[in-house]
């Protein structure tokens, strides 16, 4: 019994709300459900709609962008046992095979590489006041956000298992490494415009601005050190202001 | 106090929030969005935008894996803005002092919203229990009930954070302005900054990146070549 596409999208709107009760005992199964749950009513009834939510009753827990992926792979799967083809493990174990992989994929391109980048790309317009800094930020963030949440739902209804494979083309592990290193060339670069705009406060040459990189470095390794921002930002900032009430 | 600026910012500290963890993850709650957003609609755009500038790197590598529970810098941005745009029309410092003052006073209580999101979670696991039990009376609808039911949780930990950060901060910044008020004004264009620089510290601290001291030094030092050609 195949999905209509009103079904569908029922399914990638809930999908939005997977973590509206995220808690450390089950993480996102409720949110699964929840997601799951308009599929499930059109593919079963009655008790038979009890059992399937009791199955997914379970310790879920994967990157929330990804997760359309998992939960259309989940639905074909459903849809295949429902017309007596065995794939040979049960829904469980594919679950529980895929949400690791995607978690950590999805932590590692969207945490760690497309936001980083697209909040520095943001700050350097934002820093000179324009407005085009947070429209920006959504705009370089949320693009790959909607396109993954769509075509995770797409291909994994589509393909099933499959979506095992299509996940190691997308390559997010090599994206997220080509991000990470333009990331640092963007923060060298933003870097640069602090460090000519302090030499401006100084009214003092661009070549003051040199320092800025050293000093950048010299943090990152106090940082690497268990220092904490918050404390490093407080020290220093009171350092600067007691250097001015002293002058 | 003026309290449809209160009822404003409670409004959007719900909203990214919810975006945070619950709802969306739009990235609406990142300071670059979520304190403008506040900055506008309270009518001091320009503050927003400088809170948010100032705050986005210094938590950014701070990543939201499983269990853990980053700064929650959405209050703060949201909070601190609402501070500053009030400190601006009492005291007229300029904004850029406002601003760097209300994040200096409003960060150390912003902390407090790592604990009201880990109480949130907590609460949402009681949830578990009561879906279990709409399962054996044969109420599936009650699931998904149950399930947005932890939207109010998150919430209500978004506006116990606010409520710490503009409480502490309406004690403590009036305060910190009187005795700084000099200092303040002289040392805003560095604390603006300063902010920044420690973002990128923190930020590159964390980042394994091969050849990244050569990536950053490199494009450093052209950067500054550009910008003297300019």
């Amino acid at each position: 019994m195949k999905l209509p596409r009103s079904v569908l999208l029922r399914v990638l709107s809930r999908s939005f709300l997977l973590q509206a009760s995220w808690n450390y005992e089950q993480m996102q199964s409720l949110g699964l459900i929840y997601a799951l749950g308009p599929a499930f009513r059109y593919y079963y009834r009655d008790a038979v709609l009890l059992a399937a939510y009791r199955r997914h009753l379970e310790y879920f827990n994967t990157h929330p962008y990804l997760a359309t992926t998992v939960i259309g792979a989940v639905l074909k799967l459903e849809e295949q046992t429902q017309q007596g083809i065995d794939p040979g493990f049960t829904i469980k174990e594919f679950k529980s095979a895929l949400v690791a992989p995607c978690a950590a994929m999805g932590d590692a391109f969207f945490w760690g590489a497309v936001r980083p980048v697209a909040a520095v790309f943001a700050l350097l317009l934002a820093f000179h006041g324009s407005w085009w800094g947070p429209v920006s930020f959504l705009v370089l963030f949320n693009l790959p956000h909607i396109w993954f949440r769509l075509q995770g739902l797409i291909k994994g209804y589509g393909g099933g298992v499959r979506v095992v494979s299509l996940l190691q083309r997308w390559h997010l592990s090599d994206w997220a490494i080509y991000l990470k290193q333009s990331l640092v060339v963007l923060l060298g670069f933003f870097t640069a415009v602090l460090g000519a705009t302090a030499a401006e406060n100084l009214d003092a040459g661009l070549a003051w601005g040199c320092f800025a990189g050293p000093v950048v470095m010299a943090l990152s390794v106090l940082l690497r050190r268990k220092v904490t921002p918050l404390l490093m930002i407080i020290l220093l900032s009171l350092l600067l202001l007691s250097w001015y009430q002293l002058h | 106090m003026d309290f449809t600026a209160l009822g404003i910012t409670a409004l959007v500290a719900v909203l990214c929030g919810l975006d945070r963890t619950a709802a969306g993850q739009f990235m609406i709650c990142r300071p670059i969005v979520a304190a403008p957003l506040t900055g506008l609609l309270l009518g001091e755009a320009t503050i927003g935008l400088q809170i948010g500038a100032m705050l986005e790197l210094l938590w950014l590598g701070r990543l939201p894996v499983g269990a853990a529970i980053p700064p929650d810098d959405s209050q703060v941005a949201v909070g601190c803005t609402f501070l500053a745009v009030m400190g601006h029309a009492q005291t007229g410092l300029p904004p850029q002092a406002l601003a760097a003052a209300s994040l200096l006073i409003g960060m150390p209580f912003g902390k407090a919203g790592q604990l009201f999101d880990r109480l949130a979670r907590l609460l949402n696991a009681r949830l578990l229990n009561r879906a279990e039990l709409a399962l054996d009376s044969s109420q599936p609808k009650q699931l998904e009930k149950l399930h947005l039911y932890g939207l109010w949780h998150f919430a209500a930990a978004s506006l116990a954070t606010l409520a710490v950060v503009i409480c502490g901060g309406m004690v403590c910044l009036p305060l910190f302005c009187k005795y700084m008020e000099t200092s303040l004004v002289s040392a805003a264009p560095w604390l603006w900054l300063l902010f920044p620089l420690v973002g990128i510290g923190s930020l590159l601290s964390g980042l394994k990146v091969p050849r990244g001291a050569f990536l950053f030094g490199g494009s450093f030092v052209i950067g500054l070549f550009v910008l003297a050609l300019r």
